[in-house]
């Protein structure tokens, strides 16, 4: 049996998941929507990678998590290793792409940009108290000029002339829209403005003071846009690389990082028929009232998180 | 209600990371005041302090306020409000107007409305107590002196080594054995005890720590670097990766020894030439020494829309470019959640580890 290694990033709109053996090949990949539900996603994710790997051949003999869902993720699949998805992302990356200088990432909710130098990251930013710009806002706003999300780039590359529209923060954006909208500006040209739109605010916000060198790699669900590449090239001056796996990045790069720790164990797809729930207890020892997340697979309580000092600490037998 | 017996003015300052030791022991053998300790800062505080302060207001104010209203509850019928350099030298009288609208009663000394401390701080003593005799003010003030720069020498020296401890949390115990001991300290020879137990108990612990360990500095505004609830303990969450974590900035250093190192802006001629704000000065000079020091990261620790600080961004990117050192920018807001800050944390300590490395 050979070994192969399993990433699962859950992201706060969609999960993915990928298996890979000792050489990087993707054996099995899925990208399915988180719609609220992490547990549930893990688990159909599971079944999916499940269908497509040659079960006789592989045995997948370490798991990591990465996403803001990592840590439930993690101890409902047992993995080795949970990671920030900003490490993720630079490893998995920089193991498909060795020369990349600059890797932007605009997700769901969170947009990052890592700067690499000899294939390790050096400096990074994500962004903090304001989730302008990413993919959220594009989903919203196709929403609101009846497009599906998927269909934005098609839209976008047909406009001539995209509408300017002000970029500062999202919430003035869709003012200044529905402003453009009313005035009757084709909605091919809107679209192509609101591409714009994120990429000067990623550039200004994210990007601020990082100095965006070439090879470019553009990665995470928005990345599949071409309308927000096309704008990314037009802004930047030079080609922007988007992998066909760019949306799994993060689940690659959790899956080599798993590969490279030396903590095994092997992972049983029968979890997909296991029974989780969480149930959030109020510690209320002090005023700090901390919420304590409780996991339980079949009802047995595997993991605890979420106190903020050892007053808190529930432990598990 | 005052007790018969204790007629001495129940005074309050706001909590300020493990300062109230100091305020306390200054105000109770200087001033000869009763001083109240307000709880410990936690999201109640923030959040009764949001709850009654304008929206765009920095974190700071929202907490100090907090904090304030905390003590009132506890008892105290005096604030003292600090003064500041930045904008929050104007914080007291909005404080005082807002606890007023709330409906509390009680006096305000804002010790930002007598400009120059040194000069007016017998004024400030008279008004807070007008029996206080200034001979015990000046002995408590040289013992208060002294006990401040033990707890930020301690603070220092557990920063720099907790992460390497062979057992873990003996440092913290040894570290909150001494703050307690400084919160109850009546004397000289009680703080000196304290000092000695503490160092005697930091030498005892075993540590494994590598030749060249990885070193991040912390650098940033004045009131969220050195309140470990307000930076929600930064560097207690990067010392437990196994990092030596510095920081210039406490108010030791701030208050007494900048004094008498008034160069500080010299040395940074090259970045700015202007005094920009409170902690403009100090924030670019540590981020230069410890560049050239070699330190393997940075961390600017602000809340959200602190003006001073933003205005340094770019000169503090221009340090991390020309010595190629990463640095991660750090909002606080009341918002900001302890796993977006773990998230940043963990990325930051992998990408310096993983270059160390290389």
């Amino acid at each position: 049996m050979e070994h192969a290694y399993l990433g699962i990033d859950v992201g706060s709109i969609s999960t993915k998941g990928a298996i890979l053996d000792k050489q990087n090949h993707i054996l099995a990949s899925a990208y399915i929507w988180t719609e609220g539900d992490p547990i549930g996603a893990v688990k159909k994710l599971v079944h999916l990678l499940g269908e497509q790997l040659d079960r006789d051949r592989y045995k997948v003999v370490a798991v990591g998590t990465t996403g803001s869902a990592r840590k439930l993720a993690g101890t409902i699949a047992g993995a080795t290793m949970v990671k920030n998805e900003i490490t993720a992302h630079a490893v998995g990356t920089t193991a498909f792409y060795p020369n990349v200088r600059t890797i932007l990432e605009i997700g769901g909710q969170d947009s990052k940009i890592i700067l690499v130098e000899n294939g390790v990251a050096v400096d990074y930013a994500m962004n903090t108290l304001c989730a302008a710009g990413t993919g959220a806002f594009l989903s919203s706003q196709a929403k609101r000029l009846g497009i599906e999300v998927e269909n934005i780039s098609e839209w976008a590359l047909r406009s001539t002339h995209p509408t300017p529209i002000a970029a500062r923060c999202t919430v003035f954006a869709e003012s200044d829209l529905v402003h453009k909208i009313q005035m009757g500006y084709p909605k091919e040209d809107i679209i192509a403005g609101v591409c714009n739109a994120v990429v000067a605010n990623y550039l200004n916000n994210v990007g601020k003071g990082k100095k965006i060198q070439p090879p470019v790699v553009f990665q995470g669900g928005v990345s599949k846009n071409k309308g927000v590449v096309a704008a990314f090239e037009r802004t930047l001056g030079f080609p922007v690389i988007v992998d066909e796996n760019g949306h799994l990045m993060g689940a690659i790069g959790s899956a080599i990082l798993a590969r490279q720790s030396t903590k095994r164990c092997v992972f049983d797809f029968g979890m997909e028929d296991m029974e989780f729930t969480t149930r959030e207890v109020g510690c209320g020892q002090c005023s700090n009232n901390c919420e304590i997340i409780c996991v339980y697979r079949n009802e047995k309580l595997i993991d605890a998180w979420g106190n903020r000092c050892e007053r808190g600490q529930i432990n598990v037998k | 209600m005052k007790s018969a017996l204790d007629q001495r003015k129940r005074c309050a300052l706001p909590r300020y990371g493990n300062y109230n030791c100091v305020f306390r022991y200054l105000l109770e053998k200087g001033v000869n005041v009763k001083c109240i300790l307000p709880p410990e800062i936690t999201r109640k505080t923030v959040d009764i302090g949001a709850r009654n302060s304008p929206d765009f207001v920095c974190v700071p104010f929202k907490t100090l306020l907090g904090s304030m209203i905390e003590a009132l509850e506890a008892g105290a019928d005096t604030l003292i409000m600090p003064g500041g350099a930045c904008r929050l030298g104007y914080y007291g009288e909005l404080h005082e107007q807002i606890l007023r609208d709330m409906g509390y009663e009680f006096e305000m000394i804002n010790i930002a409305e007598y400009g120059d401390l040194g000069k007016n701080i017998l004024k400030i003593i008279k008004r807070i107590n007008p029996k206080a005799k200034v001979s015990a003010f000046l002995m408590a003030a040289l013992d208060a002196v002294k006990m401040l720069d033990y707890v930020d020498e301690i603070t220092a020296q557990m920063y720099q080594n907790c992460g390497f401890e062979i057992n873990k949390g003996e440092y913290k115990k040894a570290y909150n054995r001494f703050l307690s001991d400084m919160f109850r300290a009546e004397s000289r020879n009680d703080i000196e005890d304290g000092y000695k137990r503490v160092k005697d108990a930091f030498a005892a612990i075993a540590i494994d720590k590598p030749e060249h360990p990885l070193r991040v500095g912390l650098l940033g505004e004045y009131f969220t670097i050195m309140d470990p609830p307000s930076n929600l303990y930064i560097e207690e969450k990067l010392a437990d990766m196994g990092v030596e974590v510095w920081r210039w900035l406490n108010l030791s250093n701030r208050q007494f020894k900048e004094n008498s190192d008034r160069n500080l802006h010299v040395r940074i001629r090259d970045l700015c030439r202007y005094d920009m704000g409170p902690t403009s000065t100090e924030t670019l000079w540590s981020a230069k020494k410890w560049a050239e020091d070699g330190f393997d990261g940075l961390i600017h620790v602000k809340s959200a829309n602190c003006t001073p600080e933003i205005d340094l961004m770019p000169m503090l990117q221009r340090v991390g470019q020309e010595h190629k050192l990463p640095i991660l920018f750090q909002n606080y807001d009341t918002q900001t959640s302890d796993v977006g800050l773990m998230t940043r944390l963990e990325a930051f300590y992998d990408m310096i580890s993983m270059k160390k490395r290389v």
